[in-house]
């Protein structure tokens, strides 16, 4: 036993020192090393069939992967050329370890039920790369500084077709966020083909590795964002034909990558805290004017936990009633609706209401959020409720109704005012932890705080600021609706009023 | 004014009450007595429909509320019950408590219903404890304000259920005190309780149930000093004394010391009576100890109202000594104390049995 927790010990230093090593060449001397990938992508599966003793590390944003190797957290990453030209700007310690890792053909995804829409595209693509849009399209944005580049104004044509389009905003040059707006290659051209083909469109984010089955749900009508044509894709959906060719590189810490040895450069001078901070403000918030986004973010958060909040508490007290039924047919549904509500993680949940409940409905996903929230808070609401209600002495009914109240109006004058008050605190605990919870709508291409704040990441490659602004701001939307509840805690306090007396 | 036919009350396959036929009259105070678990409680809950009866009829002023179409709440409203555990509203003041039904179920304006309700308060003499609420009482003033509550609502009758059996002994009387107030007033009153002396002088009539029957009903005098039938005699007579037998010396001195000390609660007996039979009881006890191994010992403990005074038997077999004439006791102490705390003691032999009588004055 001893013997055994001694060589894993040996063999970590060992793993550490040869990390230290000085130089890499080439992605094959980490064949053994850890290895960032953006999880759901070619890369994952690309690593997992030629480096299959590497460690692998899927993350969800490129922002994470970049920090990762930043704080050695991981070796290398593998990155689209064209980000990797937009990340080592902002990242000048980032070097690349090795070009034309995995070269891959890129397409629009089109459902499998309607290859209409899938012809008309490939008709567009061939049409633009012969009057020359297309060329223009890839100099702006593949050309030079994709950030430089300025999205042309692109007439939304008004038809009576309307698809809607599933991007992950993973990065330039594909699809990103500025000024509010989607821009980016991909963006432009399904602009360009929406106004040839006179169709109006609708842009929703997801996240990446559920751009793929939200096309074969029928969620979106189209899905792009950069995304390679592979074989376990073709199976779930439609391809057209390659609009680019997507070229991988390996990105990794140039104080590591042999080529790059040699005297340190001069590192730039330390800035103050202050200063930093400042920095961080202007890139993450005024750039771009991406406090947009947070505000959207923001106000989608604030939605999404009150109007829950209030579906959950009206139909908790309905399954509340019922659990507190005596027929069996009322107190049996209730009780299994809190069993499995409770059971299941509400992720899971938010994924089965968008889709499968409302898998062939239109439905805004602000709405499904709302929907799946509520059914969770229902749950934890009712048993709130009932051990309120079961709080209360029932000498109290009985002297209510003695006294020729009817039994509702013996709930109405004289239980609940006491179960109001007994359930507060429990009530407010689980109000916070449904306006924290809510932070995983981005799943399902609702863009609330998290979501935003993720997408900002993605283009400044910033993860101290953005991060603790929303914690800073869920603390405070937590704060302030916490202030309505403690409002009510106080008034229902039978001895408020004594105590107001008092004070005047 | 209720009139209650055959009523009976079955849980599952346990037939609680069997035939209850009993009318109430206007005015009238009445006390329902019985041993524990004969459905005195449940007879009462019947009445306003907090229990529903199996079977039989309830006629209040001469309509039906057992009828399908019998308007409950309003009937209820006519006789409002005080209950064991006082059942306060807690997160209302003692004000509110007594105003809440009067605004909202008789439609009186805030202004009337407070009026009514201090004026109430003065009636049992929490007043000053109008803004206070139920946690902040006692247990004797929640039970008046109870009260209080059920005179709010104009009740015809109010229905006790053991309206002191939750509370301290020293708050007993303060309750009771009040329903007594209330009985001169002519307020027309059915009560479940547990004390006798109470139940003989404040009632009108006294209701005896056992086996699921009005065993034996009539006036106060007849029930508690001339019982007709064989049950109610043995409850009246277990009332009245303590009986229990000592068979070796190492019997359980404090639990025959508490067994004692709630006969006297019971008789509502002075603290300082209740000390002297104790320190009687231990000193004759020591006397006998040596006798234990021979024969048992029978300990009587009885108390005459009407004599205000207790009577301590102590008999067992054997020869016929006076124990306490024995010159062979160990030192005169313990007889000295006999003889001081005892007003009276008396050695006879009856039926070949050693009878000792002490008898000791209430003080």
């Amino acid at each position: 036993m001893k013997k055994t927790i001694l060589s894993i010990f040996f063999s970590l230093i060992a793993g550490f020192a040869a990390r230290g090593d000085a130089g890499w060449n080439s992605l094959d001397d980490l064949a053994e090393g850890r290895i960032a990938v953006f999880s759901g992508t070619v890369h994952d599966a690309f690593v997992a069939r030629k480096y299959p003793a590497a460690k692998l590390l899927r993350f969800d944003s490129t922002a994470d992967m970049i920090l990762s190797i930043k704080k050695d957290k991981v070796d290398v990453t593998l990155v689209d050329t064209i980000s990797a030209a937009v990340i080592m700007k902002t990242n000048p310690e980032l070097g690349v370890l090795q070009e034309d890792v995995l070269n891959m053909p890129v397409g629009v995804g089109f459902g499998k039920r309607a290859p209409e829409l899938r012809k008309r595209f490939n008709r567009f693509l061939k049409e633009i790369r012969a009057d020359g849009t297309y060329d223009a399209m890839f100099r702006r944005w593949c050309g030079g500084d994709p950030e430089a580049a300025v999205m042309p104004e692109i007439p939304e044509s008004g038809g009576e077709e309307k698809y809607v389009l599933g991007v992950a905003v993973a990065d330039l040059p594909y699809v990103a966020v500025m000024d509010g707006k989607y821009v980016g290659f991909d963006v432009e051209m399904i602009k360009r083909f929406a106004e040839r083909e006179k169709f109006r469109m609708e842009i929703v984010s997801l996240e990446f590795p559920s751009l793929v089955t939200a096309l074969a749900s029928g969620k979106v009508d189209m899905i792009t964002d950069g995304i390679a044509i592979s074989e376990e894709r073709s199976r779930m959906v439609d391809f057209s034909e390659p609009y680019m060719e997507f070229r991988t590189v390996a990105l990794a810490l140039k104080s590591k990558i042999a080529k790059f040895a040699g005297p340190a450069a001069a590192a730039p001078a330390e800035k103050s805290f202050v200063r930093k901070v400042a920095d961080s403000f202007r890139s993450n918030i005024i750039v771009e004017r991406r406090w947009l986004l947070i505000l959207d973010g923001l106000r989608v958060t604030v939605v999404i936990s009150i109007f829950s909040a209030i579906l959950g508490t009206l139909l908790g007290a309905l399954v509340c009633f019922m659990r507190l039924s005596k027929k069996k047919a009322a107190s049996l549904p209730a009780g299994l609706f809190i069993s499995i509500l409770r059971g299941t993680p509400v992720l899971v949940l938010l994924m089965l209401v968008y889709y499968v409940v409302f898998a062939s409905v239109n439905v805004n996903p602000v709405f499904v959020a709302i929907i799946a929230f509520g059914l969770n808070f229902a749950a934890y609401a009712a048993e709130i409720f009932r051990t309120g209600i079961e709080g209360v002495d029932k000498g109290q009914t009985e002297a209510g109704i003695a006294m020729g109240f009817t039994k509702t109006g013996t709930f109405i004058h004289i239980i609940l005012p006491q179960m109001v008050r007994r359930i507060l605190p429990v009530y407010k605990g689980e109000f916070i932890s449904l306006v924290k919870n809510t932070s995983i709508v981005g799943y399902i291409a609702v863009q609330d705080l998290t979501k935003a704040s993720d997408i900002i990441r993605s283009r400044t490659f910033d993860a101290f600021f953005p991060l603790v602004m929303v914690a800073l701001l869920y603390f405070s939307i937590s704060w302030l609706l916490l202030q309505s509840l403690e409002y009510l805690e106080r008034v229902t306090d039978p001895k408020f009023k004594r105590k107001k007396a008092g004070s005047l | 004014m209720i009139k209650v036919e055959h009523l009976s009350k079955k849980y599952g396959d346990l037939a609680v009450l069997k035939d209850i036929t009993v009318e109430i009259k206007k005015g009238e105070v009445i006390s329902i007595i019985g041993p524990s678990g004969t459905g005195k409680s449940t007879f009462l809950r019947c009445l306003n429909l907090l229990d529903t009866p199996s079977g039989g009829s309830i006629l209040i002023d001469g309509t039906d509320i057992l009828a399908p179409n019998a308007d409950v709440p309003k009937v209820r409203r006519k006789m409002n019950m005080v209950f064991q555990s006082f059942n306060l509203f807690s997160h209302l003041s003692v004000l509110e408590n007594l105003t809440i039904g009067q605004i909202r179920l008789l439609g009186r304006s805030g202004k009337e219903a407070e009026q009514k309700a201090r004026e109430l308060l003065k009636l049992v003499g929490l007043a000053g404890k109008a803004d206070s609420y139920p946690d902040e009482l006692s247990g004797g003033q929640k039970q008046r304000v109870a009260i209080a509550r059920c005179m709010a609502m104009d009740p015809e009758i109010i229905l006790f259920d053991e309206p002191t059996s939750a509370l301290d002994p020293t708050m007993v009387s303060e309750v009771l005190a009040v329903i007594r107030r209330l009985a001169k007033d002519g307020m027309t009153m059915a009560i479940v309780t547990h004390e006798m002396a109470f139940a003989r002088d404040v009632s009108n009539r006294v209701l005896y149930l056992d086996e699921g029957l009005i065993y034996e009903e009539g006036t106060p005098r007849q029930i508690f000093e001339a019982p007709q039938r064989e049950k109610t005699r043995a409850f009246i007579n277990r009332i009245r004394s303590l009986n229990c037998r000592i068979s070796s010396a190492d019997y359980d001195l404090y639990a025959l010391n508490a067994q004692i000390e709630t006969f006297c609660e019971k008789q509502i007996l002075p603290a300082k009576t209740r000390q002297d039979v104790l320190l009687l009881v231990e000193e004759v006890l020591l006397v006998y100890t040596p006798l234990l191994s021979v024969a048992p010992l029978d300990v009587r403990l009885s108390y005459s109202e009407k004599k205000e005074s207790l009577e301590l038997i102590f008999e067992n077999t054997g020869d016929g000594d006076n124990p306490l004439d024995n010159k062979l006791l160990p030192d005169e102490l313990g007889l000295t104390i006999i003889n001081k705390l005892a007003e009276s003691v008396d050695y006879r032999r009856v039926n070949d049995l050693n009878r000792l009588t002490l008898t000791i004055k209430k003080i």
